[in-house]
This record gives C-alpha cells, structure tokens and sequence, in this order.
C-alpha cells in the first residue's frame, strides 16, 4: 500500500463515491428495467432512449416534491434521521479494494480509499449505525404506526447483523485477518478439489457461510422477502410514513446504495474481488470483474424481490434466531476444527470425538424439547 | 499543525458536549442519540490510541447493540409506570447537591493530585506487531490468559438473556399486554395535542347521531391551553 499525498487520496475517494452514487441512481433503472423483465413487460421506455434517463427524472420529481414535517414531528431528529441511513451506507465503500497498487503518471496510486486491518469490521459497524436512522425516523414522525414499524425493522436488522457478522468469522479464521485487501489476497492462491486446480475463492471452502451472508445480507438491508417493515401493504409505509420529497429518498436511495456496499463487500470476500481471467496484467480488467460480479449480486437481489412473497414478521425473527444463529455457529465450530487439523495441531481422533460430542448434545437438546413439548401437550390436553 | 492534537481535541469536546447533553436534555431520546454520538467519538479515541479492534467492537457492540435497545426500551415502556421524576423538597435537593460537589471534589483530588500508575504489560507495539497486529494480539490473550473470566462473562450474558425472556413472558401465552396508546416517552401522550396553545381546531370526523344525543360537549373541538405538562403524566408517578 503505497503512501499517497492527500490530494490524491482526496481525488480517489471522491472519485469512488461518485461512482457510487451514479451507481445507485442507475441501480433504480436496472431494477425496474429487471423487475419488468421478470414480469414480462418493459420497464421506462419514455425518458430518453429505452428509458436511460428515467433516473434523472426521478431525481427531479424528488426533489421537486413538497416536503412535509407532521406537525408534531420532533424536528431535529426528524431532519437528522435519514442523513444517518445515507451516510452511514455511503461511507462503508471506503474500505472496498477496488485493486492494488498501480504506478500512472509517475504517481503510486491505490485503487482503494484506505485499506483498514479491521476493514470487515468497518462495513459492519456502519451497518450498525445505519438502524438509528430507521429508529430515529420512526420516532420522529410522531406516529403510532411509524414507530411501530420503525422498531420492528430495527430489531430485524440487529439480528440479522448479528449473523452477517458471524458468518464472516469463518472467513477470518481461514484468512488469518481481518483486512479486506488481506482477504482479497488470501483468494487468489489456487486449491485442488478433485484434480481440478480452481482460485481459492471463499464460496468454494465456505459455502454454508455464503448462504447464510446472502440471506442475511438480504434481511439486513430490509429486501424483500425481508420487508414486512416497509411494504405498501403493511403499515402504510412503516418508519418512513411520514417522510415525504427528497428526505424520503434519502432513506429510499440509503437502502440502495447499502445493497450496493453489501454486494461489493460480498464479492470481495467470496468472490474473490477484482481476481478474474486477465486481472493479474491490466488493473482496468479487475474492475470490470469485480464490477460484473457485484451486478451479479444486485441481479440476484432483484430476481428475490421478484419472485418471492414475504415473510411475517415472527417466521422472520424465528429464522434468525432459530435456524441461521446455529447454523452459522456449527459453521464457525467446522471451520476451525478443519483449520486445527490442517494445521496438524488436533489429531483426527480428537477432531472425531469434538464432533460427536456437539452432535450427541445436539441430539440430546433435541429430544428434550421434544419431550417437554410432549408434556406441555399432555398437561394441557 | 500537530493533527493529532486537533483531532483529539475536536473528539474530546464533542464527547464531553454531548456527555453533557446526555444528562441536560429534557427529552430521553434525545439523551440516547447524545449518548450514541459520545460513544461514536470515544471510538475515534480507541483509533487514535492504536486500538482499531476496540474502536469498531465499541460502535458495533456498544452503539449498535445496547443503545438501541436502550432506545426500544424508552420508546416502548408505559409512562404510568414510571416513578416520580421530580422532587421539589427542598431538604433532599441541598443534599444532593452537596454530595454531587463532594463526589466532583474528590474525583479532581484524585485526578490533578496523584499519578495513576499501573503494572506494565509486556503489550508493547514491537510484541503486538510480531503477533500480528492488535486484533491477534486481542484474541490470543482472551482465549489464553483470560479464558476462563471470557467463559463465565458468556454465561453470566446468556443467563440475563434467559433472565429478560423470563421476566416478558406474560402468564398465559393468550393474555394481551396492556399498553397505553403512546408514542414514547419523548412526546406527551397521543398525537391529539399537535395545536399550539390557545387555537381551537377541529377534528374532520362529525359527531354521530348517538354521539349528539348524549349532550356532551362536542368530541370535535381540541383546545390546548396552559402547559403542555399537564397534558402527559411522565415523571409524575402512577396516577
């Protein structure tokens, strides 16, 4: 990592969030474009050819809209409240490595903004950040439905951060750090599964893990199927009821670009980043993959909102607790077991015995729920 | 410019600002988002001190977790229930105030008058950064030296949960929890009292037939007058 004048970190940076955020906006079309694709219409055809420019007129109208404060809103907190979701969501790009360290004009420039020893960590924090925004505004619109949306779709996004975090931890223990640039390198060695030599890319020796991040990652940026807090036919429009005009697409835009964020950070830790056929030469290259399969995911986002009905809001919170916190934990447990035995530091024996331990506790818990349910039914009947 | 020193200064009065926010705000969640943003610059504070892994638990853990569960709990509890806020006896305010000024007396004493002093640890940057950094250094010596205080913390967490999940329940899976149509403790109650004081307004829903029968005033008129204290009962006890 190459030590930059502040000029030129200054430049890139700005240049990323821009990127960003034109991203986003375009983010608006491609789902729209998508969604109707899906559904077997056309999507915005009118504004400029095939509808390119649909986002600018979007734009306009948002910010032309008239912007309503209720009455008895608390009105700091109400104005202060979705800037918290946009630039908590904005500034989690900071750590992405969009590539190395290249040498143009005389210049040793990183194609990243900073490149943290904790960057996995960072993207979450922001994350943890970004739920005031929703309780925030739910408090400040003054409004019984609002509020009770609003915490609602706060406590689903801290369980499923919860998840999101610890499904990562399998990664870090594979990787040996917490730095996304780390990680990134860590991916492009090459493992042998079955005589074929393939990338060390984590979604080949984490799988469970990658599943379960792209449910939570689903979850945590309240998309469907995870949006009973903020769908039409539920509490109005949940926490952002109230919002009207550009602060309602601060919350709108927010959510876009965290999916943005999270689709970048996914394939930089699963996907292996910038690395594809042809990366290792041209620094240009690695952006266009790393770019393809951040679209991949977006695409995949979209194609869940399209297909699939939502889900009540207790299956939601039972899902989380009940079925991804154990399974993301036994994940964690295998990982590191796996990790110890390739290390040689555990024999097979001890690792034989640790599992059948787990799973005759497991079996063990489960007939005694099984039996107290029995009993349950018994007194009751 | 020593950076470093503006930028500890710039943290530390926003800290100590909106620490004293924190206690002087009229308004409980506005002392909760205070205290969100003193924890949010006591992380920039970990970063400078070199404990980057510290500095993002604390937003994540402590920001992120436990103040908004703060915030659910003062957006959800019952203002009926809770006690007295306020006590205008003139006895027990000189007292307290008496004890705040011993207490702050005693804590610059402490401060000003001694040197802190403690073992030091063999934590220097040269091991930490042949471990590999902060957060393996972290990790080693709580599942080595500290593991078993790291045990019984989990336990002692998993029984609180145990504990709150407990304590919620209500005694048949069927009963209703009884909770006042409230916003939160930041508003008075309901969202009837929006005029400002004085104004008459009327409510865009007319009197039924039955409604008119009875001779009671009409339910369309709301009229705010006087304090809008007299309007909520929070801080004033069970009534």
């Amino acid at each position: 990592m190459a030590d930059m004048p502040l000029w030129l970190n200054f430049i890139i940076a700005f240049l990323i969030m821009n990127i960003l955020l034109v991203g986003m906006a375009y983010m608006t079309y491609y789902e729209r474009k998508v969604l109707a694709a899906m559904q077997d219409r056309m999507g915005p055809m009118r504004s400029g050819p095939k509808g390119l420019l649909q986002p600018l007129a979007d734009g306009v109208k948002l910010l032309g809209k008239e912007d309503l404060i209720p009455a008895a809103a608390d009105k700091w907190v109400f104005w202060f409240a979705p800037l918290i979701v946009f630039v908590t969501a904005v500034v989690g790009v900071a750590v992405i490595p969009f590539g190395g360290t290249i040498h143009v004009f005389g210049q040793d420039i990183n194609l990243f903004i900073t490149d943290l020893n904790v960057g996995a960590l960072f993207v979450l924090a922001f994350g943890s950040i970004g739920v005031y925004g929703i309780i925030l505004g739910a408090y400040a619109s003054a409004n019984r439905y609002s509020l009770l949306g609003g915490l609602r779709s706060a406590a689903q996004v801290i369980s499923y951060e919860i998840i999101l975090g610890l499904s990562l931890v399998g990664i870090f223990i594979l990787t040996g750090s917490l730095s996304l640039r780390e990680i990134q390198l860590a991916q492009q060695g090459t493992i042998s599964i079955f005589g074929l030599d393939v990338s060390n890319w984590y979604v080949i020796t984490q799988p469970v893990a990658f599943i379960i991040f792209m449910i939570a990652a689903v979850a945590e940026t309240n998309r469907a199927p995870f949006d009973l807090p903020e769908a039409e036919t539920e509490l109005v429009s949940g926490f952002h009821t109230e919002y009207s005009a550009f602060r309602f697409s601060f919350y709108f835009l927010g959510e876009y670009i965290s999916m943005i964020v999270i689709s970048l950070f996914a394939s930089t830790l699963f996907l292996g980043g910038t690395s594809g056929p042809g990366s290792g030469e041209y620094w240009g290259l690695g952006i266009v993959w790393l770019l393809v399969k951040t679209i991949l995911f977006l695409f995949f986002y979209i194609w869940l909102r399209a297909t699939l009905p939502r889900f009540r809001y207790d299956q939601l919170m039972g899902i989380a607790w009940k079925v991804l916190l154990p399974a993301v934990l036994l994940n964690i447990m295998l990982t590191a077991l796996t990790r110890l035995r390739g290390n040689g530091q555990i024999s097979s024996g001890q690792l034989v015995a640790v599992i059948a331990v787990t799973v005759g506790v497991l079996v063990l818990i489960w007939g005694l729920n099984q039996l107290s349910n029995r009993w349950a039914d018994a007194e009751s009947a | 410019m020593p950076w470093d020193f503006v930028a500890f200064m710039l943290l530390a009065a926003i800290c100590v600002i909106c620490a004293g926010g924190v206690v002087a705000s009229a308004n409980p969640i506005h002392s909760g988002i205070f205290l969100g943003i003193c924890f949010i610059h006591v992380a920039g504070i970990f970063v400078m001190l070199g404990a980057e892994f510290l500095a993002v638990v604390q937003v994540i853990v402590y920001t992120g977790a436990i103040l908004v569960l703060l915030l659910f709990v003062l957006m959800l509890v019952d203002p009926d229930a809770l006690p007295e806020f306020t006590s205008a006896h003139p006895v027990q305010r000189t007292v307290a105030v008496l004890l705040g000024m011993v207490l702050l007396l005693e804590v610059s004493v402490a401060i000003l008058g001694r040197t802190v002093k403690g073992v030091a640890s063999n934590a220097t940057p040269e091991n930490i950064a042949l471990v590999g950094g902060n957060t393996q250094a972290l990790g080693r010596s709580l599942y080595t030296e500290y593991l078993l205080p790291f045990e019984i913390a989990s336990l002692v967490l998993t029984v609180g949960v145990i504990g709150a999940i407990v304590l919620a329940m209500p005694e048949r899976l069927g009963a209703r929890v009884r909770r006042r149509g409230t916003i939160s403790l930041g508003h008075p109650r309901g969202t009837d009292l929006v005029l400002p004081e004085g104004v008459r307004g009327e409510s865009p829903i007319p009197d039924s037939a039955a409604e008119l029968e009875t001779g009671l005033p009409s339910r369309r008129e709301v009229i705010m007058v006087g304090n809008a204290r007299d309007y909520t009962t929070v801080g004033r006890g069970r009534q």
